[in-house]
C-alpha cells in the first residue's frame, strides 16, 4: 500500500526530534536536511516543520545541469548523486521552498531524500517515525482523504496543499486547526 | 579533441546544413581529426601496429557514444548555460588552480572522506596513466625504435624525442607503466568493492548495472593486462595472443560502456570547473540582494539564469508580493513559506533562523 508523508503543521511542539532523527537516516552522514521554524518568534511559541515536499515537477531537478537529482520511482526527489553533482548550486536557487543545503568543502548538494532506503520498502521516514505530536505522519491516500473530510474547513478547502503551494507535491500538507480559529478534534 | 571543438564552433554556419545533426558533425570532425593525427604520427601510415587495431575501432565507437551522450546532455537548458558561459570564462586566472583541485587531486573528494579519496586517486590516476600510454601507441602517435647500441628511441608524432638506455630507469618505467597502472587500478577497485560489500549504506543503494559493472570491468582489464606480463615473463609467452585478445575485448567493452554508465562522471567532471568559474566570475561582478533581508546570497547572473531555465520548463515562481522566489535568500524563502502556511508574515520578523542543525 503506497503511503505518503503527511504534515499537520500546527501540531508541531518545536521539540526538533525530527531534526535529530533526520541525522540518523542512512546516507545522511549525521546531517539533518529538514527545518523547524518559529512562526512568530517574538510573540508566541508556535513552530512548524519544513522539509522537501517532493514536487511532482521538481524545480531543483529541472535546474540541475548535471542531472544529479534523480526522481525515484516512488516519486521521491533524491539528494544529489555524489559522482554527478558539479557544485553549481542552481538547485538551491531554484527550489521554491529553499530546501537543498550545500556543502562548500565537499562541493556537494544534499537534501531530504524522503529517507529513500526506508520508504522504498514502505517503512516510514525517520522524521515521521519519531514525531511525538503527530505533525509528521505516514499515511495512505485514503487516510489522507479521510483527514481532509474530517477537517472540512470552508467547504473542503485543503488550505496548504494545491493551489496554495507552487506546484503539485508528493508530500501532503495540512493545517486544519487552531491557526484558522477552528477547533480541532483528534 | 580541443581543436576539433574549436573548429566545430567556427564553421557552424557554413557547414551546418551538410550534416543531419550536431551529433553527425561532431562525430565526423573528430574522426577526421584522429585520422590526421594518426597520419602524421605514423609518418604516413608507415608505422601502424596491427595488434592494436581492435582498440582503434573501440575508440571510434567510444567517441560516437560519448558525443551522443554529451550532446543530448548539453541540449538541456541549464547545462547549455554552464557550457556556454564556462567556455567563455575558461581563461580566468584561477582556472589552472581550480582544474588541478577538481580534476587532478580531487580536494572535494578528500573532504567527502579519505577512503573514497584514496580510491579515486588510485583508480583515476591509474586509468590516466594507462590511457596516456595506450592511446598514443594505438594510433601510433608514439612508438619505440631499438638501435644497435643498446639505446631505445621514443618517437612521438614522428619526431625523435628521447634516447634512452635499454636498461635504464626511464626505459624500465616505460615498459612497466601499464603494469604500474594496472596495480593502482586493481588496488582502487578492491577498495571500492570492499566498501560496496561492507558498508550498509552502500549496500542499501547499489545496483548491479550501475555500481558494480564498471568496477568489474576495470578489474577485468587490469587483471588480464597483468596476466599478459606474467605470461611474458614466467610462461615465455604461452597463450599470450589469446590473452591479448581477451584484454583487448575487455577494453573495448569498457570504452563502449563508459559514456552511459557510472563512469560517465569522468568525462563530464570538467564542467565542475566551469561551474566554479561561473560562480566566481559573476559573483565578483554583482551580487543579488535578497528582496526581504538584503543579504547577498548569489550572483545576479545566476539568479536570472535559474529563473530563465525554470521558465523553459514552464515553472514560474513569481509571487503576488512582487518578487520571484529565486530572489529571496534561502532562510527568507523558507520563512516566506511558513508565512504562506500560517498567514503570519514570519519572513518580516527580524530574527535570524537558529537551531536548525541537529548534532547527530
Ligand atoms: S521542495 Fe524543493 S527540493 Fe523538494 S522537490 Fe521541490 S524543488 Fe526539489
Ligand atoms: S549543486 Fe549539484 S545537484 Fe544542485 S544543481 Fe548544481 S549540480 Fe545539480
Ligand atoms: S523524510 Fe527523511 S530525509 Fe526527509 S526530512 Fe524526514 S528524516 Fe529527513
Amino acid at each position: 500500500m503506497k503511503k505518503r508523508l503527511y504534515l499537520e503543521l500546527e501540531n508541531c511542539i518545536g521539540c526538533r526530534s525530527c531534526l535529530a532523527a533526520c541525522t540518523q537516516c542512512g546516507g545522511h552522514e549525521e546531517r539533518n536536511r529538514n527545518y523547524v521554524y518559529d512562526v512568530n518568534p517574538l510573540v508566541n511559541r508556535q513552530t512548524m516543520p519544513l522539509m522537501c515536499l517532493h514536487c511532482v515537477n521538481p524545480a531543483c531537478a529541472r535546474s540541475c545541469p548535471a542531472q544529479a537529482i534523480q526522481i525515484h520511482e516512488t516519486g521521491a526527489v533524491l539528494s544529489a548523486l555524489v559522482e554527478k553533482c558539479i557544485g553549481c548550486q542552481n538547485c538551491t536557487i531554484a527550489c521554491p521552498y529553499g530546501i537543498p543545503k550545500f556543502d562548500t568543502e565537499q562541493n556537494l548538494m544534499y537534501k531530504c531524500d524522503l529517507c529513500i532506503d526506508r520508504t522504498k520498502d514502505g517503512i516510514p521516514p525517520m522524521c515521521a517515525s519519531v514525531c511525538p505530536s503527530n505533525t509528521l505522519q505516514w499515511l495512505t491516500d485514503e487516510e489522507i482523504e479521510a483527514k481532509q473530510k474530517q477537517f472540512n474547513l470552508d467547504n473542503g478547502k485543503w488550505v496548504t496543499s494545491m493551489p496554495y503551494l507552487e506546484g503539485e507535491t508528493n508530500v501532503k500538507v495540512n493545517l486544519p486547526g487552531i491557526l484558522q480559529g477552528v477547533t480541532k478534534l483528534f | 579533441m580541443q581543436s576539433t571543438i574549436a573548429t566545430t564552433k567556427k564553421k557552424e554556419r557554413s557547414i551546418n546544413d551538410a550534416f543531419a545533426s550536431h551529433f553527425a558533425k561532431s562525430m565526423f570532425l573528430t574522426v577526421v581529426g584522429l585520422f590526421i593525427l594518426t597520419f602524421i604520427g605514423t609518418r604516413m601510415f608507415t608505422h601502424v601496429d596491427l595488434n592494436l587495431y581492435g582498440y582503434m575501432v573501440g575508440t571510434i565507437v567510444f567517441i560516437g557514444g560519448f558525443f551522443y551522450r554529451f550532446i543530448a546532455w548539453g541540449e538541456r537548458p541549464p547545462t547549455k548555460i554552464f557550457i556556454k558561459k564556462g567556455l567563455k570564462l575558461l581563461f580566468r586566472k584561477s582556472t589552472p588552480k581550480t582544474a588541478v583541485n577538481h580534476l587532478a587531486i580531487y580536494d572535494f573528494i578528500r573532504n567527502r572522506g579519505i577512503y573514497r579519496w584514496i580510491q579515486h586517486i588510485l583508480i583515476g590516476w591509474g586509468c590516466v596513466l594507462a590511457c596516456l600510454v595506450t592511446f598514443p601507441l594505438v594510433f601510433s602517435w608514439m612508438y619505440f625504435t631499438m638501435e644497435d647500441n643498446g639505446y631505445y628511441t621514443i618517437v612521438l608524432f614522428g619526431m625523435n624525442v628521447m634516447h634512452v638506455k635499454a636498461e635504464g630507469i626511464i626505459a624500465w618505467l616505460s615498459y612497466n607503466a601499464l603494469n604500474i597502472a594496472a596495480i593502482m587500478v586493481t588496488a582502487g577497485v578492491v577498495m571500492a568493492l570492499n566498501r560496496r560489500l561492507k558498508n550498509m549504506q552502500a549496500r542499501a543503494e547499489q545496483k548491479f548495472m550501475y555500481d558494480f559493472l564498471p568496477l568489474y570491468l576495470l578489474l577485468f582489464i587490469s587483471i588480464t593486462g597483468l596476466l599478459l606480463t606474467f605470461q611474458n615473463i614466467v610462461l615465455h609467452g604461452w597463450m599470450q595472443p589469446q590473452m591479448s585478445l581477451i584484454h583487448q575485448f575487455s577494453v573495448i567493452v569498457t570504452l563502449i560502456y563508459l559514456p552511459f554508465g557510472k563512469l560517465a562522471h569522468i568525462p563530464f567532471r570538467p564542467v565542475s570547473v566551469f561551474a566554479r568559474n561561473y560562480r566566481e566570475h559573476y559573483g565578483e561582478q554583482q551580487m543579488k540582494e535578497c528582496k526581504v533581508c538584503g543579504d547577498h546570497f548569489v550572483s545576479v547572473e545566476q539568479s536570472s539564469d535559474v529563473i530563465q531555465v525554470l521558465g523553459a520548463n514552464e515553472i514560474d515562481f513569481n509571487m503576488q508580493d512582487g518578487f520571484n522566489l529565486a530572489e529571496l535568500c534561502l532562510p527568507c524563502r523558507r520563512k516566506y513559506r511558513i508565512s504562506r502556511f500560517s498567514g503570519f508574515a514570519t519572513h518580516q520578523v527580524k530574527v535570524k533562523e537558529a537551531n536548525q542543525n541537529a548534532k547527530g
